[in-house]
């Protein structure tokens, strides 16, 4: 005989697999879509079947309009970074060293991946609810029944906007970050723009460099991919525009920490 | 013969949607598909034109282009309206060299004017009302010239003036292009003015099959009660 609280329990618990599974089925699926468009996606590229005004204007919207915000964000981090070590080192005799620091440190790490956050939040959520919003108005319907392939008309030229603009992104917002650097530097320590800039020289090694712009690479692509996939998958209404918007900035995050690992270790381990 | 269906089935999640349907549509003629909400006209539209799979039967349309106009008119917001009619024109694979720009530009023109929206190109469509809307998505339609023209509920949240200019459209395509139609509709003065035919489904199955004038005469049950807008009668809500 069964008592009450078995029954709870087995209940409870059959709740919580159905809901396992089921995120699990959700996960698996998405994965699918993503790898699936992507490699439509690349079909095109390779084939070059794309449209070159949309390009343009992905590339203007992926560029240039989230240029403030990602100046803002690296900048702020490397004003964070400095004025937190630049007084340190100089204290422990290492003033000579505060360039090399943060260029290595901007160039390695900060430059990318800060940039990479911010195009998530936002180009990545914007990207997604835009697509995902012409699903649940039917209008990527009306894009197929008029014999257009979606995946051409809309993540070709979004995805290769990524991956060329993401590295022009970086470099910009790299550079940025290292001129705030010298600037909090000198407002903070007695070391001079000099000092500062004649060390930054010897933290560049062109290993670096090229490992950031195939990071930046790899990121632009991935968030464009992701983006464009989830809210391609969107169903419903406004609820289903908002949690494709969502699972886009949650996927491409934990994409880009991915990729940052996968380099790390492949380059610096 | 232009649209042929033949024990057309379709199940999701194992709940038959449309349940061994057959009818067909002649070049030059409009059929009328009645219904309840959810009694699965819009998702023979879906199957025609191949924006779902079929489970199983037939469908076997005339060679030339499908096209639909959609209940929300589903314009490219993006794009202005010289844009969405011309968006075939310039992004399918067969069409996207064919044309120079003037010949677009002479295109569109053409195409608004025949449903009666002349100057309006470089508007966008969060700019018309929803009938100018509805009429720009006819005119993006036909620009292809099609064979098949498929309607979803061409006439919903329209009033009653806009309405009856959209049916007028709808039966001056007709005329104009000769293709075979099918109008997705609740609303009687759609389906008396446009529809040569028609066919009510009811849970997936035709129930009903004939003329609106043989709909109006309610010898039907299922024609009667939607006719009188009775809760009485063989149809009840679909849960």
């Amino acid at each position: 005989m069964i008592t009450f609280k078995q029954y709870l329990r087995q209940s409870t618990t059959y709740k919580i697999f159905k809901i396992f599974i089921r995120e699990f089925v959700d996960f698996l699926t998405t994965f699918g879509d993503i790898v699936e468009n992507g490699l439509k996606t690349l079909r095109y590229i390779l084939t070059f079947q794309v449209n070159v005004k949309e390009l343009m204007d992905q590339c203007v919207r992926f560029g240039i309009s989230s240029l403030p915000i990602t100046l803002s964000i690296v900048g702020m981090t490397s004003i964070i970074v400095t004025s937190q070590v630049a007084s340190e080192m100089v204290k422990q005799g290492g003033g000579h060293f505060v360039g090399l620091l943060m260029s290595i440190l901007i160039i390695r790490e900060v430059g990318a991946i800060m940039s990479g956050f911010a195009i998530v939040s936002m180009i990545g959520s914007s990207l997604a609810s835009e697509i995902a919003t012409m699903r649940v108005t039917e209008q990527i319907d009306a894009i197929s029944v008029l014999d257009v392939d979606p995946i051409r008309y809309l993540f070709v030229p979004r995805i290769l906007s990524g991956i060329i603009m993401m590295p022009v992104i970086v470099i910009i917002a790299s550079a940025f970050g290292i001129l705030t650097g010298a600037l909090t530097t000198k407002l903070t320590t007695e070391l001079g723009y000099r000092a500062y800039f004649d060390s930054v020289w010897l933290g560049i090694y062109m290993k670096d460099l090229g490992v950031c712009l195939l990071k930046s690479i790899c990121f632009g692509g991935t968030i464009a991919l992701i983006s464009c996939a989830c809210g391609y998958q969107a169903s419903g209404g406004a609820k289903g525009v908002g949690l494709a918007t969502t699972k886009a900035v949650v996927w491409s995050f934990v994409a880009i920490v991915i990729w940052d690992m996968i380099f790390a270790i492949a380059f610096f381990f | 013969m232009s649209i042929k269906v033949k024990n057309l089935t379709k199940s999701f999640d194992g709940k038959n949607v449309i349940d061994n349907i057959s009818f067909e549509v002649h070049d030059g003629e409009t059929l009328a598909i009645v219904g309840f909400s959810g009694s699965g006209k819009s998702t023979v539209l879906k199957l025609i034109c191949g924006l779902i799979e079929k489970d199983g039967g037939e469908i076997i349309t005339s060679e030339g282009d499908i096209a639909m106009v959609f209940q929300y008119s589903a314009l490219f917001d993006s794009l202005n309206v010289a844009d969405n009619i011309s968006f075939a024109l310039r992004e399918r694979k067969d069409l996207r060299n064919k044309y120079k720009e003037e010949e677009l530009r002479s295109i569109v023109s053409q195409k608004l004017e025949l449903v009666g929206l002349k100057g309006i190109e470089s508007k966008f469509p969060s700019e018309l009302s929803g009938g100018m809307q509805k009429r720009v998505s006819f005119a993006r339609a036909i620009v292809t010239e099609p064979k098949t023209i498929l309607y979803d509920e061409p006439t919903a949240g329209l009033d009653p003036i806009s309405s009856t200019l959209i049916e007028d459209y709808i039966v001056r395509l007709q005329q104009e292009t000769n293709a075979a139609s099918i109008v997705v509709t609740h609303q009687m003065s759609t389906i008396t003015r446009t529809a040569n035919k028609l066919i009510m489904l009811y849970k997936g199955k035709i129930v009903f099959a004939g003329t609106p004038e043989e709909m109006l005469r309610q010898d039907n049950p299922y024609t009667k009660q939607f006719v009188t807008a009775s809760l009485e009668g063989p149809m009840h809500m679909l849960s």
